[in-house]
């Protein structure tokens, strides 16, 4: 790609950008949220026309005015947000638009050759997913799986990954990198978009930083230093991403006991304390988002007792919970937790509204009042309480549903996967404020499927596997590998754990 | 600065129209053709106000004009049966509230696509109507209940278009002003989240079916004024036309957007359109295809300006 240039309504996205992929290499392109790498790929696929520039493929130059015409020339792209249909199954979903016929004139499917090419593909692949189940009835992580599958079949010169590993496990990551290398032996140049530095160490050949839609670096893996290359991303040396915490436990928030829901997890006890943070570890599937769902009420649990500052809660229902002062920041922005027509204020003051009534009436002043509050404290950028939350980048809507639970007053936070999809920054800044809310004595339970970060901000870390508490570890102490090896000791072999924990 | 674009086309429509439809014929402009415009739009502009805010909370209600039926013929009855007018008003209106309680609670307790639930609606009412009459209007309401729809205040403020603007201000209050219009957006916009936010929803969702409900029973009330009789066939085709005015108006089928002016607006468009095809003698058949084609040109044009914004924040 040469010289491309894109605006949008008269803001300049991409200047100049110059991009070179070779055949049989991963080339890995980061920069923060907003940098424009996104946009920069939605021109390769064809999503987007560029204002300026060419795209060079084999020598000749190319010009794409519609994805097809990308995938023509065996340019696939794996997009950040899941591109599948739901109410298919995952063969028709790999399949899809190129279904394997039985009778050609009629167009009738073969339902059958379908099924098992895609579970030839799949266990090829070393995934575990049945070809006929719904994508509906997928999580997360599988439906990731499929739609790399699906990707890697169309793709027969460059193949887009947009941040695939967001919702993977560590294990399932090795198993992706196992993949990558493979398309790589086949010819195929990769183009490997991602924020966690730490996983392109184990598979990047070549490097593009972009910043302001500018390339600001290019070149070989490794050529710089990891520091350097932070600080071109972010314009700014980022001293220590996990700042210290200054907090000692206080007295029980709050308190699990015996916790269980059919099928998903089971007499679960634990507590959590004012002033500390309980991270919790496990593989995609343990469990853990369905435990703090049914904490907070979204999905009740069959058995066992919640206890808040010591008082069972009964009848448990999300607003319930936030009358007891839990918050609640979810695993899925979109899905559910940012209301995307609204405006920065009105989503950060959705959980308290009741706090902005005065004679019978919203007060405007008590809004903005709040919102330039939050955005100080966090940072939130931009610092306009009337901007409309979809046009913020991914960090900071989620420093502003971090505000939301802020502005309720909330004292026990349940964060799942807190940083997924965040930028370099924006994550150093949301530690922080996790950090002064733990200072000023809340209870914080933090899933997350980031090692480090686990490691990092946590004062205890509990393990989940298959549903169970599997251990307590001293986040001071432990290690990763200690981590990894109680959540995935019973399924993975503990070759594949070591290979797994490498990467750091 | 898109948005105020946004805000100001369908009204630059309105008075381009006005303006095209003056030009040729001069009569439009008279007060009493004017009055007449506010007078035939009252009906379904009151009701457009209680739909903006279901579908601004996503939901729809196909049901309002099996709703405005039942409620008008029960308010006739009870004037017949020789209640004030004042009661029969109310008992109208606390019809409709009820046939609205009982839309949204199954709408919100039930989990089912409100399209379905009041698509069922629709026929239950307007069966239980026709059954109530055996399919007969009910005739010797009081002549006076006739100045709800044809009387003035002071000899020009038509009444239909007084009891518009009280409505008017009062959702637009609702829905910018306080707590359940916050929600009423919120759930639009993504009503899991709206949960997770710790807001009970399904008890909004029933509130704001229920003000559809009762809006739609004053609106049965005007149109038995206008009719002088409770008709059990009134209302038919209604939800249509006042959805249309809500979508004219830049409200979204898929919620988190609309407003109480835009709506206003769109229903204006409707009524000026049929009233100007009406004096330069445009069939009333050609009205309905001139009617359908700006439907699809005002969604159409809403359609890409979102795409443009999603664009942008791409």
């Amino acid at each position: 790609m040469r010289h491309i240039t894109k605006a949008f309504s008269g803001n300049s996205v991409l200047e100049d950008v110059n991009l070179v992929a070779f055949a049989g290499e991963v080339h890995a392109l980061v920069g923060e949220n907003g940098a424009g790498k996104s946009t920069l790929m939605k021109i390769l696929s064809g999503a987007y026309r560029p204002d300026g520039g060419e795209i060079i493929i084999d020598g000749v130059q190319t010009r794409f005015s519609r994805p097809a015409d990308a995938l023509a020339k065996g340019i696939a792209m794996i997009y950040q947000e899941l591109s599948l249909a739901k109410h298919l199954s995952v063969a028709e979903n790999i399949f899809l638009g190129r279904e394997p016929l039985a009778f050609a004139p009629l167009r009738i499917i073969n339902q059958r050759e379908m099924n098992n090419r895609a579970s030839q593909v799949l266990s090829g692949y070393g995934f575990n997913i049945d070809p006929r189940t719904r994508i509906a009835n997928l999580g997360a992580a599988d439906r990731q799986l499929v739609e790399i599958t699906r990707a890697t079949l169309e793709a027969n010169r460059v193949l887009v990954m947009d941040e695939p590993t967001s919702s993977l496990t560590s294990r399932e990551v090795e198993e992706l990198f196992r993949l990558i290398r493979n398309l790589k032996q086949n010819g195929i140049a990769i183009i490997y978009i991602s924020h966690r530095l730490e996983e392109l160490e184990s598979i990047a050949d070549h490097l593009t930083i972009i910043r302001d839609g500018r390339v600001v670096y290019t070149g070989h893996w490794g050529e710089i230093p990891r520091s350097a290359m932070i600080r071109h991303m972010a314009g700014r040396e980022l001293k220590e991403i996990f700042p210290i915490r200054h907090s000692y436990p206080g007295e029980t928030r709050l308190r699990v006991e015996g916790l269980s829901r059919e099928g998903k997890f089971s007499d679960v006890t634990f507590e959590a304390r004012a002033g500390e943070v309980v991270g919790i570890a496990g593989l995609a599937g343990a469990g853990r988002t369905e435990l703090v769902e049914a904490i907070f009420g979204v999905s009740a649990a069959s058995t066992g007792q919640v206890f808040v500052n010591d008082k069972p809660v009964d009848s448990l229902k999300p607003d319930v919970a936030v009358g007891k002062g839990l918050g609640f920041l979810t695993e899925d922005r979109k899905q559910a937790g940012l209301c995307l027509n609204l405006s920065l204020s009105q989503n950060l003051t959705l959980a308290n509204v009741r706090a902005l009534v005065r004679h019978w009436k919203l007060d405007r002043k008590l809004e903005l009042g709040a919102a330039r509050e939050s955005i100080e404290r966090l940072r939130i950028r931009p610092a306009n309480p009337d901007k409309t939350i979809a046009r913020m980048s991914g960090g900071n809507q989620q420093k502003v549903l971090l505000g939301r639970w802020l502005f309720a007053g909330s004292k026990i936070f349940l964060l799942d996967e807190p940083t997924r999809g965040v930028d370099v920054a924006a994550r150093a800044e949301i530690y922080r404020a996790i950090n002064e809310l733990v200072e000023s004595g809340a209870a914080v339970v933090m899933v997350s499927s980031d090692l480090p970060e686990l490691l990092g901000m946590s004062d205890r870390i509990l393990v989940m596997r298959r549903g169970r508490l599997v251990a307590e570890l001293n986040a001071k102490t432990t290690t990763q590998e200690e981590v990894l090896t109680y959540a995935a000791v019973a399924e993975a072999e503990q070759s594949e754990v070591q290979i797994a924990t490498e990467i750091s | 600065m898109s948005d105020i674009i946004k805000r100001f086309i369908p009204f630059a429509s309105l008075v381009a129209l006005c303006i095209l439809i003056a030009a040729l014929e001069p009569r439009f402009l008279s007060g009493g053709n004017l009055a007449g415009v506010a007078r035939q739009t009252a009906v379904i502009t009151i009701i457009a106000m209680g739909m903006t805010m279901v579908m601004v909370s996503g939901g729809i209600d196909l049901s309002v004009g099996s709703i405005l039926a039942l409620s008008g013929v029960v308010g006739a009855f009870a004037m017949v049966s020789g209640a004030p007018i004042i009661a029969g008003v109310v008992a109208a209106i606390a019809t409709g509230a009820a046939c609205g309680f009982l839309n949204g609670a199954a709408v919100a307790m039930l989990r089912i696509p409100p399209f379905i639930v009041t698509l069922g609606a629709m026929g239950i009412y307007r069966g239980i109507v026709l059954l109530l009459t055996d399919g007969k209007a009910v005739v010797g309401v009081p002549t006076n209940f006739g100045r709800l729809a044809e009387g003035s205040l002071l000899g020009i403020l038509p009444v239909p278009l007084l009891i518009v603007l009280l409505v008017a201000l009062g959702t637009h209050f609702l829905l910018v002003k306080t707590q359940p219009g916050r929600y009423c957006y919120a759930i639009g916009s993504n009503i899991e989240a709206t949960r997770y936010a710790g807001v009970r929803v399904s008890r909004y969702q029933v509130l704001f079916y229920t003000v559809l409900g009762a809006l739609s029973g004053l609106a049965g009330s005007i149109e038995s004024a206008r009719l002088v009789t409770g008709q059990p066939t009134a209302g038919e085709g209604y939800e249509l036309r006042v959805i249309a005015a809500v979508v004219i108006g830049g409200g979204s089928l898929s919620g988190g957007q609309g407003t109480v002016i835009g709506t206003i607006i769109g229903s204006l468009i409707m009524g000026v359109l049929a009233n100007g095809a009406n004096l330069l003698g445009i069939s009333s058949f050609a009205q309905q295809v001139v009617i359908g084609a700006v439907i699809v040109i005002a969604v159409t044009f809403d359609e890409f300006q979102r795409r443009r914004i999603e664009a942008a924040s791409a």
